[in-house]
């Protein structure tokens, strides 16, 4: 009995002691957060994304094996401005882990860093479908602010784990030498989209608009959030004739047979874009952003992907 | 059968009003006949192959809504209004509907108004409450604190509450499959699910996979313990033994990014009214099986859902004991569109030597109950929804099955937060 008493509290005291761990666990909201912070945080931080990249981060799943995560988090990092006002609260809550909460130190909100676009002016309602009163959330597709969120997580990560910070540091002026060198490159092979008038899916293409130049000339959803309906998807296919839009737009977490149709008939390019980092692919910021330039390159020479 | 044939013609011409004018009408936009034949065909293979987003997923803990402004909310405080109404027939004269929010007569019923109000209170609490306004008054449903910096993984709520037990017992109408509660929670729990004045403490265990602990200490008395316990002929406290105690283990398994399965044991235990130190006891285990494929743009979203409870009671002279449960099947189709189908159990009370016995509490139920619900339900958005669901009742003490249509709208109005999974 004696024996088993004392096997017993071993295994106990072995599974107490697991959370245990000597570096900075960082949790991110999305799979493009989770890359910059391992860029920032290298072998001193084990990050892991709540989403997955071919997941709408406006719709994920509140699992309990989410919340399981942020339990163990040293450092929740979200995209804010309430992408996932939806599905993050009820985790954090469940988590009962109080460093992670809104408003301390463990929590980051990547928001903050960014010059926002697309914040609305006057009151905002639900008949102008799914707007973020806070402004538009999809910042990640613009390098420039990807620099100064990582910029933000690399005084954070310093904050939480001091005796790093100049790890932390290093990393950043390396990710952010490589993506500017990186940035002149891309900017050089998509000058030719400066101008040009583009159709997307969605509002997710605010920032890359605003990096790029080109013209957002109109969106396939009559409203953010509200789904294609045939005299609207008529009215942008007419429109973008008469513009010539050089392609049209969209992440591949969207349908697609409409954006093919109206391809079709302009007649332009069909550019299917990644919705986020392959993280756990081990593909990093700058590859993805790679990725989605190929992809806008490829358009911009007429064809589809 | 006239309802069912107006309820189809309803639904048939909601995709139509959720969108504008027909593209024929569309005047001066260029384009061909075929085109814009070719555009409606599109548009509506997206829309039964579309975003795994868009319309809510309803069933519990699914997709929440969308971020939205905070029209009907201050800097501190999340405030939603949620209506439900529905239009019902029934064939029998007297239906066994036994939820507090059910339609329960032919003609119009307003299920409820719901309103939620929360807010994080300070650095340690988190404050939530339901209150429910009906025809005849108003209801505080729940309101209750929740603690936000416990250690040791633990939590602690306190205030009123509809208690962990099971699967659906502390979830609200909007966030169910089905416009009725199942039998089986009316007849243990009453119409208002179990719930009460007390304390709950919850803890994660530090385990690679998602195991929580919770018990819970809540008053025996009211209205919502009024089947199995006290009720509102009580009151008075006079040992520990006069309260509820529940206590459950909830397991999640993360099978792939896909598919998800959740596992529920619950029991609990409190004083019943009909003698001094007569008790109650429930037992349940509920399964939660969920595949959302979050691959690619398929909507497709499939849930099995059951829970079985097993009661026992001590009366006067006998220890009773019954049997009952339910198991659903949700399935969307398309990007706004679902179906749900649900078969539930219920046995008569038996007596310790297995032989039926009469039940104080439900005298007439001498046989087993089974009632097959299913329904069709459609989201213009997901701040709205739209359920035609129909069922037949085959009450075993009756000499003829039941059967019922309702005709339900929902809608949603403010910040309402996420649900659990």
């Amino acid at each position: 009995m004696r024996h088993l008493f004392t096997a017993l509290s071993a295994a106990l005291l072995c599974l107490l002691s697991l959370p245990a761990h000597a570096n900075l666990n960082v949790v991110t909201s999305v799979p493009d957060l989770a890359a910059l912070a391992k860029a920032i945080g290298g072998d001193k931080a084990d990050v892991t994304s709540l989403a997955v990249p071919s997941q709408d981060p406006h719709f994920v799943d509140a699992r309990p094996n989410l919340a399981l995560a942020l339990n163990r988090a040293d450092l929740l990092i979200t995209v804010g401005l309430e992408l996932e006002v939806g599905w993050l609260p009820t985790l954090q809550l469940g988590a009962r882990n109080a460093k992670i909460q809104t408003g301390n130190p463990g929590y980051l909100d990547a928001s903050q860093f960014v010059k926002l676009l697309e914040v609305p002016t006057a009151k905002v309602e639900r008949s102008q479908g799914d707007v973020h009163p806070g402004g538009n959330p999809h910042y990640l597709y613009d390098p420039r602010a990807a620099v100064t969120v990582a910029q933000g997580i690399a005084a954070r990560m310093a904050q939480l784990d001091s005796k790093n910070a100049a790890t932390f540091q290093a990393n950043l002026q390396k990710f952010t030498t490589d993506l500017e060198k990186a940035r002149a490159d891309w900017e050089k092979r998509l000058a030719g989209l400066r101008g040009a008038p583009v159709i997307s899916y969605h509002r997710t293409t605010a920032y890359l608009s605003d990096w790029l130049g080109f013209t957002q000339l109109a969106f396939l959803e009559p409203k953010p959030g509200i789904p294609p309906n045939p005299s609207h998807v008529a009215k942008v296919l007419t429109e973008g004739r008469a513009q010539k839009a050089r392609f049209l737009l969209q992440e591949d977490y969207y349908p697609d047979t409409t954006s093919q149709l109206v391809a079709s008939k302009l007649p332009a390019p069909l550019v299917v874009i990644p919705g986020g980092t392959n993280f756990r692919g081990g593909e990093t910021y700058l590859q993805h952003l790679e990725d989605v330039v190929k992809r806008l390159e490829q358009g911009l020479a007429g064809k589809g992907t | 059968m006239t309802v069912l044939v107006a309820c189809t013609l309803f639904f048939s011409a909601l995709p139509a009003a959720a969108q504008t004018s027909p593209p024929e009408k569309d005047p001066g936009s260029g384009l061909s006949p075929e085109e814009l034949q070719e555009i409606e065909a599109a548009v509506g293979k997206d829309q039964t192959a579309s975003s795994p987003g868009a319309p809510g997923d309803s069933s519990p803990g699914g997709t929440a809504p969308l971020p939205v402004p905070r029209v009907l909310s201050n800097p501190w405080i999340d405030m939603s209004f949620i209506l439900d109404v529905a239009l019902a027939a029934f064939t029998a004269e007297e239906p066994l509907q036994g939820g507090g929010h059910d339609p329960s007569r032919n003609g119009f019923a307003l299920q409820q108004l719901e309103l939620s109000l929360s807010s994080v209170v300070d650095p340690y609490f988190r404050f939530n409450s339901n209150i429910v306004f009906s025809q005849f008054g108003v209801e505080i449903e729940e309101a209750y604190a929740t603690t936000l910096d416990l250690p040791a993984n633990l939590q602690l709520r306190a205030g009123q509450f509809l208690t962990r037990f099971g699967r659906l017992n502390n979830t609200h109408p909007h966030s169910w499959d089905f416009v009725d509660q199942p039998f089986v929670l009316s007849r243990v729990f009453g119409g208002e699910g179990n719930r009460g004045l007390g304390l709950e403490l919850s803890w994660l265990a530090p385990l690679p996979w998602y195991v929580e602990l919770l018990g819970s200490v809540t008053d025996a008395n009211g209205e919502s313990t009024a089947r199995s316990f006290f009720g509102a002929t009580q009151s008075r406290v006079v040992s520990p033994f006069d309260f509820q105690f529940t206590s459950a283990l909830k397991q999640f398994f993360p099978l792939s990014d896909a598919l998800s399965l959740m596992w529920g044991l619950s029991a609990v235990t409190g004083p019943n009214a009909s003698g001094h130190r007569n008790h109650s006891d429930v037992f349940g285990t509920d399964l939660y099986l969920k595949y959302r494929e979050v691959q690619g743009n398929d909507p497709t979203v499939l849930a099995l859902q059951a829970e079985v409870l097993y009661r026992r009671r001590q009366a006067p002279e006998a220890l009773l004991s019954d049997w009952g449960g339910y198991a659903q099947f949700h399935w969307r189709f398309a990007q706004r569109w679902a179906t749900n189908a649900r078969y539930e159990f219920g046995t008569a009370a038996h007596g310790q030597d297995g032989r039926l016995a009469p039940d104080p509490l439900d005298p007439e139920w001498t046989a087993t109950r089974q009632r097959l619900s299913a329904n069709l339900t459609f989201w213009p958005t997901e701040f709205s929804r739209v359920r035609l669901q129909a069922a037949t009742d085959r009450v075993g003490w009756r000499d003829e099955p039941d059967y019922s249509a309702f005709l339900a709208f929902e809608v949603v109005m403010g910040a309402h937060g996420a649900h659990a999974f």
